[in-house]
């Protein structure tokens, strides 16, 4: 091992509150790892479990999901329903043997630019410990 | 132990009303410990009418079927019901059919048995293997006893039931509109021993598990295909537009589909078994399923297949699930 | 898909705001050899007229049929360049947007990484953009009139708003007069207006206005349609009056044979009306109504030899042949103004509401001091000869409020004034009485309430802090129990009258309304507005609003600021004559639905319904979306098995895409 190893994070983010987080946290000039990607969708709700799965597949180490607060989502629900599906799916993972940080859901409202540093250093964080995703990668990643 | 005579005669009187336009029950199969799904549409073919034992198969699978064939030319579809047997795994999948409208309740006349746990036949062919002339079984004062070629075999059920049946809570049929037999005791423990034992364990054992029986998966859709939950019109397990699961059989793909069958049935599996029963290379679904089914009822407290009405498990939330996984 | 995707990427520096910290021009060299990249080119500010000018002559030079913009965020600018996109005929939906500004420049500052991260980014906006579908923006047409559900204070303001503003109303209230609860007050804190003086006159402005049209003694039975176009059905009760005949003279309620037999609901069962009735002297429209429940005539099929109050008729108006009516129409909005019930002071037995007379609620006690009332406004309790003068008398607030064992947390916010209101009335009308009131707080936060709230005091009425455990009798007198928190000392106080200062619940026919709109509640059970601070008055209802205490507890000032903010809403949508519809929404592939109803159950908008389809022979349920009711957020696509349900421009068939591009090395 020459170099630090540097995962690759997949995330979702709804429109309203967590992307606006990041962009908050952008106009902030807040520093983070550039090791995230973000997927925007409306909603977390949106968010099809099986998204996670696919983003493992496809060469990702880590994937994260973020919403509004509960409560605050902007089509009402949307983030229950995530929460409900997401909570599943993350037993279900673990059970086969995925490593817990590989999955990560977080609540960031548009406010909360620190917190979406946070966030974002966390999984990374975590992530550089967990080392890259072996399990079950896609040998061609084809877009 | 139902008394086979009664099943007959209620099988031959419920095909001769009007309004019903088949009975789907079990009848003997061809060889060894074999039975075969039987579709009674005159009252002469109520005469083969079994069950017993050996009468695994969860019938409701062909419940949905019937729509998706198409009605001939000028002709018009046969809207009378269909009556089934059901065991009482086997009725929860007709309950959770009917709570997400795969079926529709008056579409069914439900005929219960009460059953008392079913042979897992791997077990018996382990014990008698290659045995080719039809055995027949039943239960008896808790024990399940076999006629087989050597004479007669008595075991206790523990030793010899289905891991479903080991741990089912409702062997008495959650829905009827009439029962055969008495309705049995309840046995299996409301507890998850099945699966605890490798959730103890560290992630890299459980994927060391898991990543030697996915390997093994043939992508046969056995597994889908009996499965009385998975009746939609395009299955995106093998759907290529887009293609979710790629069609090559490798761990990655095997993986992904084996996640995405059991988080399709999270909420929905009714614990039948059937996908395990049938897997060519014993891959045990059952504790995937099993592991979401311990999931949604510690943290949801929801059982799929026991209320008609219920609304299904992922179309709603409470605002206080659980989230401390939330960061 | 519909061509062959011809892509051009245009990567912005944002003065050095991207430049700094990516290699701008790399990433252009990188974004060409993507595949269907037909043309990448990089500008100082791609936002400005020039730099649009470049994506629209590329557009129609080099025959692009996608766009991506490498720049800010989409939250930023899309709009702009869907506007370049539309300007150079293309439809504004083929484009992507790869967020490098908020999202890679502004929070990194290693230029190799930021580079890096920003291929990726742009790689993922070129993978979805290859499978973007072209959308439509439709706008539907707005039926130029309202609904109010609801004739108290709320409905009554809306409504006089919007037909002042030229819009036709539909004004639906359930019982034969509006006015609602306010009607029923004696004087309104914290001024002390009349409330019926200043009602009265907006009541009969409701009636007498050219677009109002006034159902009351309905009920809508049913609204089907969306925002813009509504159909609603209304059901009129039959009154037994001949509306067009009754002239409100009174002598049919005079000579019923049940004449001051029937409780009075407006007196709150303290008076007693006839079996036909007006509910109270200013009620509107002046108009008298049978009773069904207690009509000898219409319970028991006889009254007598003939309905005395047929024969009492001058105008020949009583008609037992009448018949409930249907009423049809359209509308564009519906303002839901269906306020509130009292709290029901016997669901708090230990205060003895149900065992003693000399135990009231608030709302009674306003009917007992109204000069408008039963006993004209005289302070006297028991009847006959058992009538007396109260001389301690005793208010406990929070009835029903701030309490969990009633099931309801909430501060009905009206309660604390209002017995401030009652215990001044009560020492105006009996100056020698002893009036205290028993409290867990005072919550005067409205303006001039604190002022008002030291008047009561230097009046003389004392507040003692305690929340009295028990009322029970003896010798005559009610003893309250209750321990005053302030000296830690239980008191045994014995009174001859008390007051509960009862709460304001949501209406216990609110279901109704629930059915008829689909509305949610949130956890106190009221009405759920869209968002409790930014659309107070929106529901998750496109055309929907919310007025009054339907929504939760408030004052007569903040109901008619409601009502006027509903109103307003309403408005903007019926001058405007037109209302755009999302485009951006989800679409249901028929033919692959298994008709399971789970994105019915899961949409929040109840956008999506199962219609019967004829599948090879077969009736089947399939789910169809209604396009003026989806908002588009995609919950109902990530909760198909199937994936039949699709959100446009959000379909898994572009999402994957971008997942692989993000997933794989670069
Ligand atoms: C005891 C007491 C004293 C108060 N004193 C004061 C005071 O001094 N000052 C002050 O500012 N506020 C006071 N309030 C508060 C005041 O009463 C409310 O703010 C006001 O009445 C709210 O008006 P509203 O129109 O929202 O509801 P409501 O007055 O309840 O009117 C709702 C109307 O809708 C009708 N309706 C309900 N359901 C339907 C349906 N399905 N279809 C058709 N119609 C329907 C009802 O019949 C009713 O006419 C007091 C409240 C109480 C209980
Ligand atoms: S997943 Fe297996 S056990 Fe569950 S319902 Fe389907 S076939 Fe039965
Ligand atoms: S696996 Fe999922 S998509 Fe496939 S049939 Fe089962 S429920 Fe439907
Ligand atoms: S039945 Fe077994 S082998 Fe066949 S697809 Fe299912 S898991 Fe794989
Ligand atoms: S969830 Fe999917 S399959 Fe079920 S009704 Fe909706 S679109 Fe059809
Ligand atoms: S996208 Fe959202 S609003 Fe539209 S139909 Fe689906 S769930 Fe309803």
């Amino acid at each position: 091992m020459s170099e630090k190893f540097e995962p690759n994070v997949v995330a979702f983010l709804c429109n309203w509150c967590s992307y606006a987080g990041a962009d908050l946290a952008g106009t902030s000039r807040i520093e983070y790892p550039p090791n995230l990607h973000v997927i925007r969708v409306m909603c977390s709700g949106r968010v099809n479990p099986l998204f996670i799965v696919n983003a493992l597949q496809q060469g990702a180490d880590g994937v994260l999901v973020s919403g509004c607060h509960p409560g605050d989502c902007h089509y009402m629900e949307g983030n229950f329903l995530a929460r409900r599906r997401f909570a599943l799916m993350r037993e279900l993972l673990n059970f086969v043997g995925v490593d817990e940080s590989r999955f990560n859901m977080s609540w960031v409202s548009a406010s909360e630019g620190a917190k979406w540093k946070d966030v974002v250093t966390g999984v990374v964080n975590n992530l550089r410990e967990a080392g890259a995703f072996t399990e079950f990668p896609r040998k061609k990643i084809d877009w | 132990m139902p008394d086979l005579e009664k099943l007959r005669a209620l099988a031959k009187e419920t095909i001769s009303r009007d309004d019903i336009k088949c009975l789907i029950g079990w009848r003997p199969g061809t060889y060894g410990y074999r039975t075969s799904p039987h579709f009674v549409r005159s009252p002469e073919d109520a005469d083969q009418l079994i069950f017993s034992p050996l009468c695994s198969s969860n019938l409701a699978t062909y419940l949905t079927l019937a729509e998706k064939r198409p009605v001939p030319r000028g002709a018009q579809p046969d809207t009378r019901k269909v009556a089934i047997l059901v065991k009482g795994c086997d009725s929860r999948a007709v309950v959770q059919q009917v709570a997400e409208q795969g079926i529709k309740r008056e579409a069914v006349y439900v005929i219960g048995c009460p059953c008392e746990g079913i042979i897992d036949l791997r077990k018996l062919e382990d014990k008698y293997p290659h045995t080719l002339e039809r055995v027949e079984a039943r239960w008896e004062n808790g024990k399940i006893s076999l006629d087989l070629p050597g004479g007669r075999a008595v075991f206790p059920r523990e030793e010899i039931v289905a891991g479903k049946c080991l741990t089912c809570r409702y062997p008495n049929p959650v829905i009827a509109d009439v029962t055969v037999g008495e309705d049995v005791e309840v046995r299996g423990s409301a507890g998850f021993e099945d699966i605890n034992w490798l959730e103890v364990k560290n992630a890299q054992e459980r994927w060391a598990f898991w990543r030697d029986k996915v390997n093994s998966c043939l992508r046969c859709y056995s597994c889908r295909n009996v499965c009385p939950m998975c009746y939609c019109e395009e299955c995106i397990l093998e759907k290529q537009n887009p293609a979710w699961i790629q069609r090559s059989v490798n761990i990655s793909e095997n993986t992904a589909f084996q996640l995405a069958r059991a988080f399709h049935l999270a909420g929905r599996c009714i614990e039948c078994g059937e996908c395990e029963r049938v897997c060519p290379v014993e891959i045990p679904l059952t504790h995937l399923n099993r592991k979401l089914v311990k999931e949604v009822s510690e943290q949801f407290a929801f059982t799929p297949g026991v209320d008609p009405e219920a609304k299904p498990l992922l179309v709603g939330y409470r605002p206080n699930d659980k989230e401390d996984f939330i960061l | 898909m519909s061509s062959k995707p011809k892509i051009g990427v245009y990567i912005c520096h944002c003065g050095i705001n991207i430049a700094k910290t990516v290699d701008v021009e790399e990433l252009t060299r990188y974004a060409v050899k993507l595949p269907n990249v037909r043309v990448a080119r990089d500008y100082s500010y791609m936002c400005s007229d020039p730099g649009q000018l470049m994506i629209r002559e590329d557009i129609r030079k080099n025959g692009l049929n996608r766009v991506v913009v490498a720049s800010c965020s989409p939250r930023m600018h899309e709009l702009t360049f869907r506007k370049a996109l539309v300007e150079a005929g293309l439809n504004p939906y083929y484009l992507e947007i790869a967020n490098i500004r908020e999202h890679c420049s502004w929070v990194h500052k290693d230029k190799q990484e930021a580079t890096a991260k920003a291929k990726k980014l742009l790689q993922a906006a070129v993978a979805k953009v290859r499978f973007l579908e072209p959308l439509q923006e439709k706008e539907v047409d707005v039926e130029a009139s309202a609904l109010i559900i609801g004739g108290g204070i709320a409905g009554i303001q809306a409504s006089l708003d919007i037909a002042n503003a030229g819009f036709k109303v539909y004004l639906v209230e359930k019982t034969p007069s509006i006015g609602g609860r306010m009607s029923q007050l004696d004087k309104t804190f914290p001024t002390l207006d009349c409330s019926a003086c200043i009602l009265t006159p907006k009541m009969v402005d409701a009636a007498s206005h050219p677009n109002i049209t006034l159902l009351t003694y309905s009920q809508v039975e049913s609204i089907t349609g969306y925002v813009g176009n509504f159909q609603v059905k209304v059901r009129k009760k039959a009154r037994y009056v001949d509306f067009s005949k009754c002239t409100g003279c009174g002598l049919c309620a005079e000579e019923c044979r049940l004449a001051d037999r029937v409780k009075s609901e407006f007196n709150m069962g303290i008076g007693n009306r006839s079996a036909i009735y007006l509910p109270f002297p200013q009620a509107v429209p002046a108009k008298y109504t049978v009773d069904p429940h207690s009509c000898l005539f219409l319970t028991r099929g006889k009254c007598g030899k003939s309905p005395k109050c047929v024969e009492a008729c001058p105008a020949g108006a009583v008609d037992f042949e009448q018949k409930d009516e249907i009423v049809e129409f359209k509308t564009g909005t519906v303002i839901v103004a269906t306020g509130f019930d009292v709290f029901d002071a016997a669901r708090k037995p230990e205060y003895g509401y149900s065992d003693y007379d000399n135990v009231l609620t608030g709302l009674e006690m306003e009917r007992l001091i109204s000069s408008s009332g039963p006993t004209g406004g005289k302070l006297v309790l028991g009847k006959g000869d058992g009538e007396y003068v109260p001389k301690e008398i005793a208010f406990i607030k929070c009835v029903g409020s701030r309490d969990k064992s009633t099931g309801n947390e909430y501060c009905s916010r009206v309660c604390c004034m209002y017995t401030a209101k009652l215990a001044h009335l009560v020492k105006d009308k009996l100056p020698e009485a002893n009036v205290r009131i028993y409290y867990m707080d005072v919550r005067a936060f409205g303006k001039g309430f604190e002022e008002f709230y030291d008047r009561v005091r230097r009046e003389g009425v004392r507040y003692i802090r305690g929340n009295p455990s028990e009322i029970f009798k003896r010798n005559g007198k009610l003893v309250i129990m209750v321990e005053d928190t302030l000296t830690a000392k239980p008191l045994e106080d014995e009174v001859d009258m008390v007051v509960l200062a009862v709460g304001l619940e949501p209406r216990r026919d609110a279901r109704e309304v629930i059915d008829l709109l689909r509305l949610s509640q949130s956890s106190d059970r009221f009405f759920l507005e869209a968002h409790p601070k930014l659309a107070p008055v929106d529901t998750a209802t496109e055309g929907v609003y919310l007025a009054g205490c339907a929504q939760g507890p408030k004052d007569i000032p903040d109901t008619v600021a409601q009502a006027k903010g509903a109103a307003s809403s309403a408005l903007v949508l019926l001058s405007s004559g037109k209302v755009k519809v999302q485009a951006q929404i989800s679409w249901v592939n028929e033919a692959t639905c298994r008709g399971c109803g789970y994105c019915v159950e899961i949409c929040p908008y109840t956008a999506i319904e199962l219609v019967s389809v004829n599948k090879m022979g077969h009736e089947v349920n399939v789910a169809r979306v209604n396009e003026a009711l989806c908002k588009g957020c995609g919950a109902c696509a990530a909760g198909c098995l199937s994936g039949s349900v699709q959100q446009k421009s959000f379909m898994d068939s572009q999402i994957l895409p971008q997942i692989a591009a993000l997933g794989g090395k670069s």
